[in-house]
């Protein structure tokens, strides 16, 4: 009977311990660098990068260049950030890492990334406006490894139909007056997105900068100016109501159909909008008053997480290095067509390729970093609060005073924390 | 009664069903639709002109998930079978010390959320390496599952007569052989209705697999559809394709074990 | 029909206890008669990996969640591990949060609502399903369909068919008329919105429960009721209903308890938005905590625990009355 029983329970305690294991073993696999080793791993959020790909083959021959082998993982943006978070926390970072811009003040904040000073970099040739999305305290925490921004695309066909001019859009009255055309025309005047995102305050602020509102006080007149601006395009029929639930892939989805006027849209699109069933073209979005508005800056930074073994910044600092030469940065526009070098030697030598690039390179030297103005990691907080206050005015719950109001002090409430 | 009257009935009944089911109708005209035709205003009922677009999408996009999908269902049901069957044989027949509190936690266990649950995983899991596993979100998926699994074993185990244990005892079985020649094979139809309940709520579970395992490899099925959601792109044919693909084991588990689906919702939900 | 597993409606203490009993008393009678070496350790040992799982699975994830929701764990405090200790801090913000108040009465008309539809509803169909006529099995299967399907695939269904601009439900209302409607968009609707794709998913777990149950209502009375003259609807109120009342209970509880829970179906269709407009405990929880780029686990575990709370509480009627209704 003892027997028995000592058996059974091993049994039973036995596949228990089995299923544990099984699980267990399925877990390994972190990303850590031991000692010495000469593998030196890159994250990037470009999974539509295989490994066959020309992204992945510039990595692997600036790891070859700095005598060692790279190995490379893409996981999507957000789950970055995450992932980054996590490994500083479990010590398991990689050697290099391709960070969303806003992400990068939050993580540096953290003490989990190494600033380019102590590290040996140079970033002084970067142009201080794209550096600035990684610069916390004064001290820079990465190098963009190009930069995209903002722009209105428009449908030719259309505004042509309508008589309208696009150079004649110089302000938001002209931009107003060009919505009605198109729209008294038969069609729709603008879309954007909308979307309760850090993409909806990402569209939001080149309207929110071009009316001179600073992020550190979002119920300013001017603020609610943009946010009038547009509620009103959607209370009149001038943009969809489905901008409130637009992402950028939607909004473009709705400009291919040729039934939009304008479009709100990135650098990424240049190739599809040539591709399109009719004649595009873009400008920059204009501000308030006239001229162009301060576009937000997006794009990845490449940083250097903090590791135990700190002989591997060396090699680090020449992977980064190798990326961010006049050569590279040039290279880097080429493989994703919507980059723009953050350098102005990059620049010159990427328009001497693609003079057509020239509107896009301008915006990006006009082009602001999100969490500029030394928002650093707040930034994440106060934009949640943007988009929210853009959800509740377009849809009417709220006037867009009442709700930059509330989103001043939910801001406020959660920054001084 | 007459017959023109009970086709009357079924008449109600087609047209019932109809509605009821017109949204699945609905997901299936949208995933054959071409992408030019889906902004189409008013939208058409039937594809008239379909398109295979979609499903090359999900063939080629989406096959991984499936497959991981697949991987976490049925280790979800291997992982629910050890834990609860055993469970519920102790409490049904071992008369256990302790089955009242212990049934009780299983109830209250069912009644926590699943974002609670989320984060306390997440928190652990971080620590732990198992973010991002298949073997994590197993584990996770399984506890949607394995209270209601020893309390399904539980009621159905009591109803097995004692004479067949002791019969077994009398041959000189002990308790583990009992269990597994005796009583196992006696509850084969409460261990398919178990099985099949963690298999679908692991396999269309979101809620963990978004918190748990949100990058890289490891994607389940409801992943790879909400990212196309979540890209919040207008592609509803790939989007609809890929849910249709996703249907297809709860199709195939309504054709072939409807009885047990009907049982294990009203043992779920109804106590003698 | 073949064994089901577990019987349905009436008390039948020979079937022993059953699922969901708080407390199976060791089934009676008949298994004191029969020893056959019980023994405490093995009860034990066929129990341990249960108990170690609720452990390892239940008691310590939520004891996790004690504890985010007594500390401040902002992203700083997550890599470098040292949260502070803020006491009660994160459910005084939460309680005082202008969210909170919307959260808390968009779960309740979010709950109540469902349910009463999902129930009634189902309640219609099971009493007509009870008829006889042709198809009914398949039609009867066909309803099943709704449940069975992963919940993000029915959500996006649903998020499609309620598009403002090409949705298939404004342009069946543009064909009668209507003016296009912002089902998913407008503040003042949106929470209907995801009630109706709610119910609609609830339907069929009522209908299969439901009819069930009134399998177990024996003919006879409907026959005798019949020959003493009573007419359908005196029928479905003096037997059908009382007769169903126990049932009834039980899966509205049921009901409650998961409905409480529900994240997927309204965090696909609107994110809890515009603004809070559809956001409700356990979506405000998710979003917190996950939904944003910015992960704020301490307040989100505050609202999950606040949830736990809620749900316990309808737990514990619920027990009370299951235990009456086995008396």
């Amino acid at each position: 009977m003892t027997m028995k029983f000592v058996r059974s329970t091993m049994a039973v305690a036995g596949v228990a311990t089995l299923a544990l294991a099984m699980v267990g073993c399925s877990a390994a696999g972190g990303a850590s660098s031991s000692a010495g080793s000469t593998e030196y791993t890159v994250w990037d959020p470009y999974p539509q990068h295989d490994a066959s790909s020309d992204w992945a083959k510039r990595i692997d021959a600036c790891g070859v260049d700095a005598g060692v082998t790279i190995k490379r993982t893409a996981y999507d943006s957000q789950s970055l950030t995450n992932q980054s978070l996590l490994a500083a926390q479990e010590g398991t970072a990689a050697d290099v890492v391709l960070l969303d811009n806003p992400a990068v003040t939050t993580l540096a904040d953290t003490g989990a990334l190494n600033d380019m000073d102590s590290i040996g970099l140079d970033t002084s040739a970067i142009d201080p406006n794209l550096l600035g999305a990684g610069v916390l305290d004064g001290k820079t925490y990465g190098v963009p490894v190009g930069a995209n921004t903002l722009a209105l695309y428009y449908n030719k066909d259309i505004l042509d139909a309508a008589g309208v001019d696009p150079a004649t859009v110089k302000d938001w009255a002209t931009l107003t007056a060009a919505l009605q055309k198109v729209s008294t025309n038969g069609h729709k005047g603008i879309t954007f997105a909308g979307f309760a995102s850090e993409e909806g305050t990402f569209q939001f602020l080149p309207f929110f900068w071009g009316a001179g509102a600073n992020l550190n006080k979002l119920d300013s007149t001017q603020a609610v100016s943009a946010l009038t601006l547009w509620t009103d395009w959607v209370n009149q029929g001038l943009a969809p109501n489905s901008v409130i639930t637009n992402s950028q892939n939607t909004t473009w989805e709705e400009f291919l159909t040729g039934d939009f006027g304008f479009v709100v849209n990135g650098t990424w699109q240049v190739n599809s909008a040539s591709k399109a069933a009719f004649k595009t073209g873009y400008i920059t979005i204009p501000a308030e008053a006239g001229g162009a508005a301060p576009a937000p800056t997006g794009g990845e930074f490449m940083v250097i997480p903090t590791q135990k073994d700190t002989a591997r910044y060396d090699v680090s600092k020449k992977i980064v290095e190798c990326m961010s030469t006049t050569a590279g940065q040039v290279k880097t526009a080429d493989t994703f067509a919507y980059y723009i070098p953050a350098t102005s030697a990059g620049q010159s030598a990427l328009l001497v390729e693609h003079p057509e690039l020239s509107v896009w390179v301008d915006a990006v030297k006009a082009a602001k970093g999100r969490t500029s103005d030394n928002l650093g990691a707040n930034y994440p907080k106060i934009s949640e609060q943007v988009y929210t206050a853009v959800q509740n005015a377009l849809s009417g719950a709220m006037t867009p005073a009442e709700a930059l109001k509330e989103a001043q002090a939910a801001a406020a409430a959660a920054t001084t924390k | 009664m007459s017959h023109r009257r009970s086709w009357w009935k079924t008449g109600i009944g087609l047209v019932l069903t109809a509605v009821m089911l017109f949204p699945v109708y609905w997901m299936i005209n949208v995933s054959f639709t071409k992408t030019s035709d889906l902004r189409d205003s008013p939208p058409n009922l039937f594809p008239f002109a379909p398109t295979l677009d979609g499903y090359t999408a999900v063939l080629s996009q989406q096959l991984p998930y499936l497959g991981t999908s697949l991987l976490i269902g049925l280790g979800t049901v291997l992982v629910t079978l050890v834990i609860s069957a055993p469970a519920g044989y102790a409490l049904a027949k071992l008369r256990l010390r302790g089955a009242a509190p212990l049934t009780f936690i299983l109830l209250v266990a069912q009644m926590i959320p699943g974002v609670v649950m989320a984060m306390g995983f997440y928190a652990i899991y971080l620590n732990s390496g198992l973010l991002n596993t298949v073997g994590g979100l197993i584990l996770a998926d399984s506890t949607i599952a394995v209270p209601f699994g020893v309390l399904l074993f539980t009621a159905f185990m009591s109803g097995i007569p004692n004479e067949l244990i002791q019969a077994a005892t009398v041959d000189g079985a002990g308790p583990w052989r009992t269990f597994r020649s005796i009583i196992l094979p006696v509850s084969r139809n409460s261990a398919i209705t178990v099985s099949l309940f963690a298999f679908l709520w692991a396999w269309s579970d979101f809620i963990f697999a978004s918190t748990l395992s949100r990058s890289g490899q490891f994607l389940p099925i409801t992943l790879g559809i909400y990212k196309y959601i979540g890209n919040n792109t207008s592609q509803w044919n790939a989007i609809m394709a890929t849910a249709v693909v996703a249907s297809i084991p709860a199709a195939i588990l309504l054709i072939v074990a409807q009885r047990y689906v009907a049982a294990g919702v009203t043992a779920g939900a109804v106590k003698d | 029909m073949t064994t089901l597993p577990v019987r349905v409606g009436a008390a039948r203490p020979d079937a022993g206890g059953a699922v969901g009993t708080p407390a199976p008393l060791p089934p009676k009678q008949r298994s004191r008669r029969t020893s056959f070496g019980t023994n405490q350790w093995v009860a034990l040992a066929f129990v341990a990996p249960l108990i170690a799982y609720l452990v390892i699975f239940y008691a310590f994830p939520l004891y996790r969640n004690i504890e985010l929701s007594l500390h401040d764990y902002t992203p700083r405090a997550f890599v470098q591990g040292n949260a502070a200790f803020v006491g009660i801090e994160n459910y005084v913000a939460v309680f005082g949060s202008k969210t909170f108040p919307k959260a808390l009465a968009n779960t309740a008309l979010f709950t109540i609502v469902s349910i009463a539809f999902q129930f009634g509803i189902g309640l219609i169909l099971a009493v007509f399903f009870r008829n006889n006529f042709r198809l009914n099995g398949v039609l009867r299967g066909l309803f099943l369909v709704p449940w069975l399907l992963p919940l993000i695939v029915s959500a996006s269904t649903w998020s499609s068919m309620m598009n403002s601009d090409n949705g298939v439900i404004n342009s069946a209302l543009a064909v009668i008329g209507v003016a296009p409607v912002n089902w998913l968009t407008s503040p003042d609707l949106v929470l209907a919105s995801v009630i109706i794709a709610n119910i609609w998913l609830g339907i069929p777990f009522n209908l299969v429960v439901l009819y069930s149950g009134l399998q177990n209502i024996p003919e006879d009375l409907y026959e005798a009721a019949s020959l003493d003259g009573a007419n359908a609807w005196q029928k479905f109120w003096r037997i059908t209903f009382p007769l169903l009342r126990p049932v009834s209970l039980i899966t509205i509880l049921l009901g409650l308890i998961y409905t409480l829970k529900v994240v997927d179906i309204i965090w696909i269709m609107t994110a809890g938005g515009p603004g809070d407009s559809s956001t409700t405990l356990a979506t405000w929880s998710y979003r917190e905590a996950f939904g944003t780029g910015n992960p704020d686990f301490s307040p989100a575990a505050a609202v999950g625990n606040v949830l736990i709370l809620i749900a316990l509480i309808f737990g514990f009627i619920y027990l009370r009355i299951q235990n009456r209704t086995e008396k």
